[in-house]
């Protein structure tokens, strides 16, 4: 149980809910019997349909009761069905999946039902016209995930559903709308950590795909991080989206060095404003040691002797400041000579 | 000084779990009951009170639950096979020494069927697919002996492209990083003996930032603590050997204070209503964190680690050092 709150009731406060609770068990008791009872003889008639949705209305975690009803839809009601009352079927099916989602917002069976019938949309509504069905249930979904969303930004359901949607669509949405959706997410709300995170794989696909100017949708995204940082530094969405952008070598693109640099430079700046933030000297270790693995042979000793006893001198001031992490600190201070 | 571990209490809460019949709950949970017994039964060997529920009582409803025509476990009595309930039948069938009692080639068939193209597992037949199955999958099969049939480069393939840039990993791929699919992601790599696909500084710091500030854990960057991420968290820690990288003590105190203290269990945070999967995964996190008087559990099968021990499966997990009381 998540979020409910502990209430001591009087002995006479809980026989009473019990006596209340008593007529809602009764029925909850026999009606899964009943369901049981015609699942156990393969009963797929619509009667057991409309018992199933009573149900799962009822107890939509039910997982038992989901798949029964798929097989009464598969082995009963789709097989007397023209192709337009199969649709009909599958778009009421979806419509309850819609109001059971507004309750049960991050209940898997109900996501996994959605998705299933989806896949079980027939062709038509002509032969000319195959997609048609399938297309405007498409469009919906987009805007149902979109809908879970602004309910729960955070709702990792939403998130992949909305993932499976783009990816399914018969006519698909060009990758660079998303850029749009996540930075409105963002902007909304920086510490929407899986809003950076989808924007990272959708930026990496365009890249791959060579849709997009990598070196300058790079930077607009520095911009972007940057001025999140300094509304608020201790968001740490915002540090690990940096460290993406940055890159453990995957990225690298131009002039490495020249880059690694500018960001660190770009954080001292923050860190003087800031002088206790540990993001910004998490970060700047964490970039200078980078220098130190990938170039360090272009430096000179004095400027590898300088990057690490700067590293050691924020990795000193991390263990108090941030107490619950010192021993990481103490770590990474051990291995540093190391690189 | 915070309250100390009511053992008492939580072995009386577990034990009352399956004397509320009369509650909605209790049947509207049904659903879980399988999950609920494994959890309630490694809380109580974690706690040395192995025989607070009776043994044979226990055998009797996990055998209550095979779905003969499936080939698997169901969570209850006359509902479907599905990955998860039968893992935890074969946990409390190996902790109570009863494996004897299962027809492993067809559990072994029932798993192995599970595994789809991409390399990760499906729930069910109906196909819902999560790095959680596929946990479930390496863990079951592990635990039956039957690891070598595993088409183990298929499913490490899956794990890598779940694998994301802040070192986590999520439910399927391009899902984003979670404590509880790092968990199962983690600890499959474990068992398979690939840790070395984890980005291990990496994660462990994304780990260790998922501390706040009152001690409790969260499960994603800016979100709230919750008791039960103590586990999830802590045995990639542990798995990792990175577990001195949190507060121990500020964690300790922050799963102690979501003790109830009248009716015994754990809650998810401190004042609200307990339950099972919380109590296992409080006391979980408590004998990671080397808790005086608490057995040792091992983070990768969450089960008691001297069974894992004696079936020859421990890998090269560090908890911290038991305290004395």
């Amino acid at each position: 149980m998540h979020n409910v709150k502990r209430v001591r009731y009087s002995a006479e406060a809980l026989a009473a809910q019990r006596q209340r609770e008593k007529a809602r068990l009764k029925e909850f008791q026999s009606l899964t019997g009943e369901v049981l009872a015609r699942k156990q003889r393969k009963d797929h008639s619509r009667e057991a349909f409309d018992l199933t949705t009573r149900l799962l209305q009822i107890n939509p975690e039910f997982y038992t009761i989901w798949n029964y009803r798929r097989l009464v839809l598969l082995n009963g009601i789709f097989v007397e069905s023209t192709p337009t009352q199969i649709n009909d079927v599958l778009s009421d099916d979806l419509s309850l999946t819609t109001t059971l989602l507004k309750q049960h917002p991050k209940v898997y069976c109900i996501w996994t039902h959605r998705q299933w019938c989806l896949a079980q949309v027939p062709d038509g509504p002509t032969a000319s016209d195959r997609n048609g069905w399938r297309q405007a249930y498409w469009n919906k979904e987009l805007f149902v995930a979109e809908k879970m969303l602004e309910a729960d930004p955070r709702n990792f359901h939403a998130w992949t559903y909305r993932r499976y949607v783009l990816a399914q669509m018969p006519v698909k949405r060009p990758e660079t709308a998303d850029l749009a959706f996540t930075k409105r997410k963002i902007e909304s709300n920086i510490s929407n950590f899986s809003a950076w995170h989808q924007r990272s794989k959708t930026l990496t696909s365009l890249w791959d795909a060579g849709k997009l100017d990598k070196a300058r949708s790079l930077e607009e995204e520095f911009d972007l991080v940057r001025n999140a940082m300094y509304t608020d530094p201790n968001d740490q969405s915002v540090w690990i989206y940096h460290r993406w952008l940055v890159g453990p070598g995957e990225f690298v693109i131009g002039d490495d060095k020249g880059l690694l640099e500018r960001e660190v430079s770009s954080i001292q700046e923050l860190l003087d404003i800031q002088p206790d933030s540990k993001w910004c000297m998490e970060s700047i270790v964490f970039y200078k040691k980078l220098l130190l693995r990938r170039h360090g042979d272009s430096l000179g000793d004095d400027e590898r002797g300088k990057l690490n006893s700067e590293c050691e001198e924020l990795l000193g001031s991390l263990q108090s400041v941030d107490p619950d992490r010192h021993q990481r600190y103490v770590d990474l201070s051990r291995n540093h000579h190391i690189v | 000084m915070g309250p100390a571990l009511d053992i008492p209490l939580h072995v009386k809460y577990i034990q009352s779990l399956g004397e509320n019949k009369d509650d909605l709950v209790y049947h509207l949970t049904a659903h879980l009951r399988m999950n609920a017994v494994y959890w309630g039964l490694t809380a109580l060997l974690i706690m040395k009170h192995k025989d607070a529920l009776d043994r044979d009582e226990m055998i009797d409803f996990v055998m209550s639950c095979w779905d003969d025509e499936a080939g698997g476990f169901g969570a209850h009595p006359d509902h479907d096979a599905h990955i998860h309930s039968t893992l935890s039948a074969i946990q409390i069938l190996v902790m109570q020494n009863a494996l004897d009692r299962v027809d492993v080639p067809r559990v072994v068939k029932f798993i192995l069927s599970l595994q789809q193209d991409s390399g990760v597992f499906a729930g069910d037949q109906w196909g819902e697919i999560d790095t959680r199955f596929l946990y479930i999958a390496v863990n079951a099969l592990s635990l039956l002996g039957h690891l070598h049939e595993l088409d183990v480069e298929k499913t490490v393939g899956y794990i890598r492209r779940c694998r994301n840039f802040d070192g986590g990993f999520g439910a399927r791929e391009g899902a984003e990083s979670h404590a509880s699919q790092v968990f199962v992601c983690v600890a499959a790599l474990a068992i398979l003996d690939r840790l070395e696909e984890v980005d291990q500084d990496m994660l462990g710091w994304w780990l260790a930032e998922r501390q706040l500030p009152n001690g409790g854990l969260n499960g994603r960057p800016e979100k709230l603590e919750d008791v039960c991420y103590s586990f999830w968290v802590l045995s990639a820690m542990s798995i990792l050997n990175k577990v001195p990288w949190i507060n121990a003590e500020k964690l300790t105190a922050f799963i102690l204070s979501a003790q109830d203290p009248e009716q015994g269990g754990i809650a998810d945070r401190p004042g609200d209503q307990p339950d099972v999967f919380h109590t296992i995964f409080g006391v979980a996190g408590l004998s990671i964190l080397g808790y005086p008087g608490l057995d040792d559990l091992d983070p990768v099968y969450c089960m008691p680690a001297s069974v894992i021990e004696s079936l020859g499966l421990r890998k090269g997990w560090t908890a911290l050092p038991r305290r004395q009381v």
